[in-house]
């Protein structure tokens, strides 16, 4: 697939979480890949949609381990919706998390989750969700 | 003082030179003139070729290892100098003259989650059951020093831990445990919230009439872990950090004597990403800036230096681990004599706690990390820890079951009990491999600490995103190195199954209950206690920040006024500032 402007990625945690060595890891597989990483670090649901806003841009991963990332999710979603993003953003999720958290996840919103992942299947994800979202809009 | 100078120079000026080489000179010239023989037309030529393999492993240093050692790999090898006996200097053998036979190794599993009243009915039933200390788990809002019903906590009060707000907690959690007999072990990562949390537990021994001076335990207070190693919304500036570090040591030393002020912690910078090298050396490096600060405040060396406690984390490359351990007493001991002019023995010891490494553990085919964990766990007791944690197999991906710690636990009595590797005291001293190999780390330990001062000191290697940077490279690369399968990793990359089926993932769901319990009693909290002693304390806890006071005599006055925990982590900083922790990608 060809793009015509680097695809442009903000990277996230909620404000408990203190593993970094995911959301560090998918940072360096998705810039190897060709894409723009913003790594934000900690914050609140709200204050990443804002950044999101701000950096324009048109994946929001969020890595997590944990816990408390369903009620933490939806606030996100929320946010998103308020500030008119959520259609034209991907947003995924990585860590370790309750398996059957997964089809919640994607019910509100997100394209896809992961609990583990090569460079190649998170890519891939990011390609194939960017594609349909721009088919609808 | 040796101003200037850095720790390198300073042993290579003081470390006497003259030595007794252990191995005769013909011997040597004899056993070097065979080994070339023997290299030159028994070794097949593709292993004379590949002499140097460097391991690729998990956390590993990537030192180069011969075919064979023999004595000419350390010819000037002095018995009495390099090894001499255990419990005497420099302690390369271990701190204790009998080691294990006297005293087995500590057996210290973590555990504990759930409300302060849980965690107390908990910790009751351990010590019913035999167990001799506590170790309480705090929950990540506790870690982060974010108050019960701050929006940051949401949905996560009481995972991983107990929360803790305010004295009346703590008050919960250690009801009628006797708290000069049982030792307890608080683990505040970090400097700021050992110096909001630990003065709650003073107070509760305040109120309970138990003096001080009685009480035992440990507190992990290292400002690596706050300003590097976690990840957070919030960081005030590294030296600030590093001074509440000091202020807590200095307090503690002084009011609790019999308190463990600080835990060095190499275990969670390695596990976050980096060598073993890197953990050793970072950790060393912040004790020797602590002693610098404290003699600079006044006090005697010994007197400080005897409650210095390190942990670290053993990997895979085996004998890698067991020579670390020796490398870095030895060091320790060296640092202590000669760099700061200790006197008593007991602050030339690197007492330390072990914990088996987690990072190295996978989900494939958990049950290999059973066998992982256990040579983790005896290259720690083959190289003299003090204290251990075998991790569960699970713990890959998922809070460990009660199978898993069980199994744990089985692994460390095996090892004590079967095995007899504890009969003996430094087993694999002598062995020309195991000597080489703590002579090499041992200087490239002291070589990081070197570049380390270089920078100014180690608040400044953190200041400068140096580590963080440091570590964010090998994280990524290590994980290049996975996946192209130059590390391997058997089940995972290396002989795979092709129809591998993984275990499934268990994780505690979240109980909302305990949350809102906490959130009531800090609104039952605000409208009992005397809110303007409250907002004084604070104010006055601000201004000792700015003045360069020790903040625990002000975050304990704010403890016996009923401060919260979130409301003195925003006077700290409102006090300090903030500070970006620079990672770059």
């Amino acid at each position: 697939m060809a793009h015509q402007k680097k695809i442009k990625v903000l990277l996230a945690q909620f404000p408990l979480e203190t593993h970094s060595r995911g959301i560090i890891t998918v940072a360096g597989m998705l810039k190897d890949a060709g894409m723009e990483v913003v790594l934000m670090g900690n914050a609140l649901p709200e204050q990443i949609i804002e950044t999101a806003v701000q950096e324009y841009v048109d994946v929001v991963g969020i890595s997590t381990y944990c816990g408390g990332e369903l009620a933490l999710a939806s606030d996100l979603m929320k946010a998103a919706e308020k500030e008119g993003i959520k259609e034209r953003t991907v947003f995924l999720l990585g860590g370790i998390f309750p398996p059957g958290n997964a089809p919640k996840l994607k019910e509100i919103g997100f394209s896809d989750t992961f609990l583990a992942a090569t460079k190649e299947e998170i890519v891939s994800s990011i390609e194939n969700a960017l594609v349909s979202k721009k088919s609808i809009s | 003082m040796d101003g200037e100078k850095t720790t390198k120079e300073i042993l290579k000026e003081k470390t006497p030179k003259e030595r007794l080489p252990l191995y005769n000179p013909e011997a040597l010239r004899e056993i070097e003139k065979k080994f070339d023989t023997w290299k030159n037309t028994v070794v097949r030529e593709q292993d004379r070729k590949n002499w140097e393999v460097t391991p690729h492993t998990i956390l590993g240093s990537e030192l180069p290892r011969e075919l064979l050692y023999t004595p000419v790999s350390n010819p000037d090898f002095d018995y009495t100098k390099d090894l001499g006996y255990s419990g005497e200097e420099p302690y390369t053998r271990g701190i204790h003259p009998n080691m294990y036979r006297g005293r087995v190794f500590t057996m210290r599993q973590l555990s504990g989650a759930g409300s302060p009243e849980e965690v107390n009915h908990r910790l009751k039933f351990l010590l019913e059951h035999g167990a001799t200390g506590t170790n309480l788990a705090l929950d990540l809002a506790t870690v982060q020093m974010f108050d019960s019903d701050e929006p940051e906590a949401k949905g996560q009060v009481a995972t991983v831990g107990v929360p803790i707000d305010c004295v009346e907690d703590m008050e919960v959690i250690y009801k009628d445990i006797p708290l000069d007999k049982i030792s307890a072990s608080i683990v505040t990562h970090y400097p700021r919230n050992t110096a909001i949390l630990f003065p709650m537990y003073l107070v509760v021994a305040e109120r309970r009439g138990i003096p001080w001076d009685k009480l035992p335990g440990s507190v992990q207070n290292d400002f690596i872990m706050e300003e590097v190693v976690r990840s957070a919304s919030e960081y005030i500036p590294p030296k600030d950090d590093f001074r509440i570090q000091c202020d807590n040591i200095e307090f503690l030393r002084k009011n609790v004597p019999l308190w463990n002020y600080i835990t060095l912690n190499g275990y969670n910078l390695r596990e976050w990403g980096t060598s073993g090298i890197t953990e050793m050396a970072v950790a060393v490096a912040n004790a020797i800036e602590i002693l610098k600060e404290m003699t600079r405040r006044g006090y005697d060396v010994d007197w400080v230096a005897e409650r210095l406690a390190f942990f670290w984390a053993p990997a895979n490359d085996f004998f890698e681990e067991v020579a670390r351990l020796r490398a870095v007493r030895r060091l320790w001991y060296r640092i202590m004599k000669y760099r700061f002019g200790a006197t008593k023995s007991r602050s030339m010891w690197m007492r330390c706690h072990v914990q088996t490494s987690g990072v190295s553990l996978f989900r494939e085919e958990p049950m290999n990390n059973v066998i992982r964990s256990a040579y983790h766990a005896l290259a720690a007791i083959l190289g003299g820890a003090q204290s251990l944690h075998v991790d569960s197999f699970d713990e890959a991906y998922s809070v460990p079951s009660e199978e898993a710690s069980l199994l744990s636990l089985r692994t460390q009595q095996i090892i004590q009990a079967e095995t007899q590797v504890t009969q003996v005291v430094d087993p694999l001293g002598g062995s020309f491999y195991v000597e080489s190999l703590t002579n090499e780390i041992e200087v490239k330990i002291l070589d990081e600490i070197d570049e380390i001062e270089r920078m100014g000191s180690i608040v400044e290697a953190v200041a400068s995103g140096w580590l963080n940077n440091k570590v964010a490279r090998h994280i990524q690369q290590e994980q290049k190195m996975i996946a192209d399968g130059d590390i391997k990793v058997v089940g995972m990359n290396y002989f795979r199954d092709p129809n591998l089926k993984l275990p499934e993932v268990l994780v505690h769901e979240y109980d909302e209950n305990i949350g809102k319990q906490m959130r009531d009693k800090l609104a039952r909290l605000r409208q009992r206690r005397d809110n303007e002693k409250a907002s004084n304390c604070l104010n006055a806890l601000k201004q000792a920040c700015k003045r360069g006071d020790n903040v625990m005599d002000y975050t304990l006055e704010c403890a016996r006024a009923d401060v919260t925990k979130g409301e003195m982590r925003r006077a700290f900083v409102e006090a300090f500032g903030l500070w970006k922790s620079p990672i770059y990608v």
